[in-house]
This record gives structure tokens, sequence and C-alpha cells, in this order.
């Protein structure tokens, strides 16, 4: 039996620091097929010019700091955050 | 009977005045103050005093002994209602025998004068419109500070008022308790740009009683759309002492300590005794991460804000091994220069004053015991949609900060961390690996004669990374001497495997 394609699920994203300024926006909400937070990040850095790899941020989801490999369902909202240091 | 104290109930002077007679002295003066009907406009229908007993009782005692030195007097008592007071009452009574008038009178004035500017007493004056309101009694003193610090006396012609909490004492969280605590902590503040710029001004105005300040940099044009506390014609001095005078002109209580330097590996532990809670407000990686470490080390706090832009990051390190650390939050080594900083990427003025502002917020409410950010959480806050999300943060099991501050034991006797082998293959056959100090050019002119890392002292530091925190390593110089030293500072940062091989490589030619 052919695997069926995973369903589609609307995530609400949003951008921090460099993120931010390469997407050109704060947040927005999308209608995605990404498993996890990894698959996630893969299909935007298509869509941007998102320099930073993944090791370099970290993911939250729903307001707690998590794993780029942890399943992803619809309605969640997704963080991506770079450290930064300015002062 | 101590010659400073308080009471809840009526003073009878002629009581006080014979406690204070001596049959050696020619003179007495004393002082009165009453409970009058009115203050600034305001009439007043009665009053309480309250008073943090404990700080405000030594410091009293510590009053009328000056006084007794510096004017030579024989006795002298001060004594201070507290509790509920009405017209008329006697508020405060000092009582000073002395062998001549002059000494008296002066002794008199001088615990008056700095009873009111030191000790923490607060009134709540009670109007009679039903309104109350608390009044810092230090309002009504002179610069005592300054003038018992000159040789000769004089009054100054327009007396510079006393700090006034007044407007935060009256908050039922603070209160006379709270300011004292406020005034007992000691706060180092790591950076005096724009984080450190407002940070530095509400701690002062609150009455911190000490603040230290560690920044390198001198004064630049750039700094000032943000750093708004200073002045243009103060380019190329050291920010550091700038920030000094500043917190010393808003508010002469504090005691401030200025230090231009950077904070390193060296001179952290140094700079950080002696403070309660360390505050970040660095514009660089290297700093943060360092502070980190030194918090799970020593188990002080750490208060971190970062900006980048239109928005910014806080987070408290507690130090402790339960909650997480910078380093549970960003586990891989994070590189200045990779993300940004604010001459980079730039940074609009009142964003690190928002921050700063909060970091200032954060500290005093952490100082009065009040709820705010948990050590489990990073506050973020963007300034250009105005929204804020405090994201949980867990400690991380494998964080290797905290593995590495909890194998930090204190340093073993000399015996247990140089041993002595006749032979490299006996310390090979004891389990151990060769760790080579020397630099590369002695390293080349007489090698090991075994398999051996390479790790000179220059790098130790930086490049201890490499090795593993369990692992059983034999560091080794020429004489033993550099290698000692070296396995001592890879204990001090969790390799408690570290050895060194007593005599060095010479000891190893004489054997053979």
């Amino acid at each position: 039996m052919p695997e069926r394609p995973p369903p589609e699920q609307t995530i609400r994203v949003q951008y921090y620091a460099l993120l931010r300024e390469q997407a050109g926006r704060s947040d927005e909400t999308l209608t995605t097929a990404a498993r996890d937070p990894r698959e996630l990040y893969a299909e935007l850095r298509a869509r941007y010019p998102f320099t930073l790899p993944p090791e370099m941020l970290r993911v939250a989801v729903n307001a707690e700091f998590g794993e780029w490999s942890q399943p992803l369902k619809s309605g969640d909202a997704v963080v991506f955050i770079p450290p930064v240091a300015g002062g | 009977m101590s010659p400073f104290r308080f009471s809840t109930s009526p003073l009878d002077t002629a009581a006080l005045q014979r406690d204070v007679r001596d049959e050696s002295c020619g003179g007495f003066a004393s002082f009165e103050g009453w409970v009058r009907n009115h203050n600034e406009g305001h009439a007043v229908t009665r009053l309480e005093y309250e008073a943090f007993a404990e700080l405000a009782e030594k410091e009293g005692a510590r009053i009328v002994e000056e006084a007794r030195t510096k004017y030579g007097v024989t006795r002298a008592a001060c004594v201070h209602r507290v509790g509920s007071l009405a017209l008329g009452d006697v508020a405060v009574w000092v009582g000073v025998s002395a062998a001549h008038r002059d000494e008296a009178f002066r002794a008199c004035r001088f615990i008056i004068d700095e009873v009111k500017h030191r000790v923490p007493i607060w009134k709540k004056e009670h109007y009679v419109n039903g309104d109350s309101g608390w009044v810092n009694c230090e309002r009504c003193a002179l610069p005592a500070a300054h003038t018992h610090e000159h040789a000769h006396e004089h009054h100054p012609v327009t007396p510079a008022p006393a700090p006034d909490y007044s407007r935060q004492i009256a908050l039922r969280e603070v209160g006379a308790e709270g300011q004292a605590r406020l005034r007992a902590a000691s706060v180092l503040v790591v950076g005096a740009g724009g984080l450190g710029v407002p940070v530095l001004q509400y701690l002062a105005g609150a009455g911190v009683g000490r603040l230290g300040i560690v920044d390198a940099d001198r004064l630049e044009p750039s700094n000032l759309h943000r750093q708004t506390w200073y002045a243009l014609n103060e380019c190329g001095q050291e920010k550091s002492s700038l920030a000094a005078a500043r917190v010393h002109a808003l508010n002469p209580e504090v005691r401030v300590e200025a230090h231009a330097l950077r904070l390193d590996a060296h001179n952290a532990e140094r700079l950080c005794a002696g403070h309660d809670l360390i505050l970040d407000c660095s514009d660089n990686f290297a700093t943060k991460f360092l502070l980190n470490d030194l918090a799970l080390r020593t188990g002080k706090p750490v208060l971190f804000a970062s900006v980048y832009q239109y928005e910014g990051q806080l987070q408290l390190v507690r130090g402790d091994d339960a909650t997480a650390c910078l380093r549970c939050v960003w586990p891989e080594a994070t590189r200045d220069g990779l993300v940004g900083n604010c001459a980079e990427a730039g940074v609009l003025g009142p964003v690190p004053g928002v921050f700063g502002s909060l970091q200032a917020l954060e500290t005093l409410k952490l100082l009065l015991g009040l709820p705010g950010l948990n050590p489990d959480e990073m506050l973020i806050f963007d300034l250009i949609t105005l929204s804020t999300q405090r994201l949980r943060a867990r400690r991380q099991p494998e964080c290797a900060a905290h593995r590495r501050a909890a194998r930090t034991a204190p340093l073993p006797a000399p015996e247990e961390l140089e041993l002595q082998f006749g032979s490299l293959t006996d310390a090979t056959s004891a389990g151990f690996v060769f760790v080579d100090v020397r630099d590369t050019r002695e390293r080349e002119a007489d090698p090991l004669p075994a398999e051996s890392l390479h790790l000179p002292m220059s790098k130790l530091l930086t490049d201890a990374a490499t090795l593993d925190l369990e692992g059983r390593y034999l560091l080794i110089c020429a004489t033993g001497k550099r290698s000692a030293a070296a396995a001592g500072l890879l204990r001090s940062q969790g390799f408690s495997g570290s050895h060194s091989l007593r005599g060095g490589l010479k000891s190893l030619k004489a054997s053979a």
C-alpha cells in the first residue's frame, strides 16, 4: 500500500531577530505538511533567505522550548529564535 | 542601656535626663523633636513612626558613639518613638553631658542630624482631610554626611536635600523594611551601555546600597542615541567612571565602585565576590557565557538581558542544579559576530532602554522578594508588534555547563594532583592519556616518547572543551610546574580526572 502523504496542518509561526529580518515579517499563519519543526524550518528556508542553520537556533512550540523532532499538530504556535547579545 | 533605642511608649524626658547626668560634667544639652500640626501645607492630626529596628538600632548606636569620640563628651543618649503619636508628643530625644557647653551643643546637634540622615525611620502622617502619606524623615536633615567629614564646622547656606524614598516606601510591598533591604543589597552591573544606563539610574534612585560597575569601553558619539545619561563632550572618557560619577550625583548614599576593565576568566570571580546579584548588561556572548558558568560555579544569580534591533530577551539564571541556565537554552557554541550586535545590526535607542528598565525592575523585585520572572523561563519582547512571550525553558540533563559546575570540587592536595611514575609505560598501564602542555617549539625540540594530546598552556582554557570530563589525563611539561598549574585549572573547570606528572620529563630522564 503506498504511504499516504502527511495531512496538511495550520501552524502559526513567529520569527525573531535575524530571522524576522530575513523573513521580512514577525509572524504568519501557514498551512504545511511538515511533521516536525525541522521539516517546517527546511520548508521555510526554501521560501526565505535564512542564513542560520537549525543548530544555531532554538524552536519553541506552544510557549515551551522544544525539540526539532517533536511532532507538530494543527493549531500549534511555533517560534524560531536565535540567541542575541546586544546591549 | 544602649545609647540609642526605640520606645513604643511616651518619653519621660526627666528620667532620660537623669540617666545622662554625670558629676564631672559642667554642661548638659538636649534636643526634643515634637509632632507638629502641619507638613508642606497639610494640616496633620497624628502620625505613626516605623523603623527597621535591627538595622536602625545598630546605626543609631554607632552615631552616638561617633559623637562621644568626636567631641569628647562624657555621656550621650538618643531615644526615638515608634508607633502612633499625637500632636505635641516628643518623637525623638537627644541628651548630652560634657565638661563644657560647647561640646555638649555640638554633639547634640551632630547626633540629631546624623540620626535623621542615616537611621532608617519612616513616618506616616494623617491629615485633617482623612488622607495619609509616608514621609522619609531624612528629608528634613542637613547634608550631615558631608559636614562630618570636614575638619572644621561650617553651616551651608543652602543645604542639599537628602535622598527621599517616600514614593516607594508608600508601597505596601516596600515599606521601611523593604527600603532597608535595598540599602543592604549589593549589585554588580557588567556593562554601562544601553542596558547598564537605565539599570544604574533606577537602582541608584531606589537606594540600593552598593553598586559595582564593570566596563572597559570609552564613550563614543555613536553610543549616545541609546546611552542618554552621558554627554557629547565626555566622549573619550571611561564609561565606568562616568557612570560612577552619575550614580554619585543622583544618590550620594550609594557606595559605587568603577572597574575600567573587561570581565574575563581570570578576574570574574574577584569582581563578583561580595555582590548579591550580578546583572549582565554586556553586548557579547563571551561575557554572557562566562557569567553563566560563574553563576553555576558560585550559586550567585545572574539576570541576563540582550537586545537586537527592536526586540530582546530576559533570563534569570539562579545558578543552582535544578533550574535552567543559558547553556540549557543555547547548548551549541555561540560565537560573537554570527548573529549581529548593536554595531552591525543597528538598534533603536529605547529598545535597550526598555530592557534595562525591565532588568532594574526585576532586580528590585528580587531584592524585595516579590514575584517576577521565573528561573525556568525566558521573556521575549518584540517591540515592533509589542507582543511578549514567556517561553518555558527546562534544565537540560545533558547541559555541559551544569555538568562542569557539578564536578567542580575544592582543589585537591598536591599529593593527589601530582603523580610520580618511573616511566610513561607505567602511566599508560594505569589508564592515563597524556596531555603535553608545552609550547610547540619545546615539543618539537624534545618530543614525548609516547602518543599524546597537545594542549599548550596558552590555549588550555579555550581548548579544554575537546577533553572528556570523565577522562583520566596526565599533564606533562618539562619540570612539572606548569603541568601542576594546568591540572589545577582543569579541575576547577570540572575535569576531575586531571593529574600532573611530578617533576615532569626531567624526572623520567633521571629515573631512566
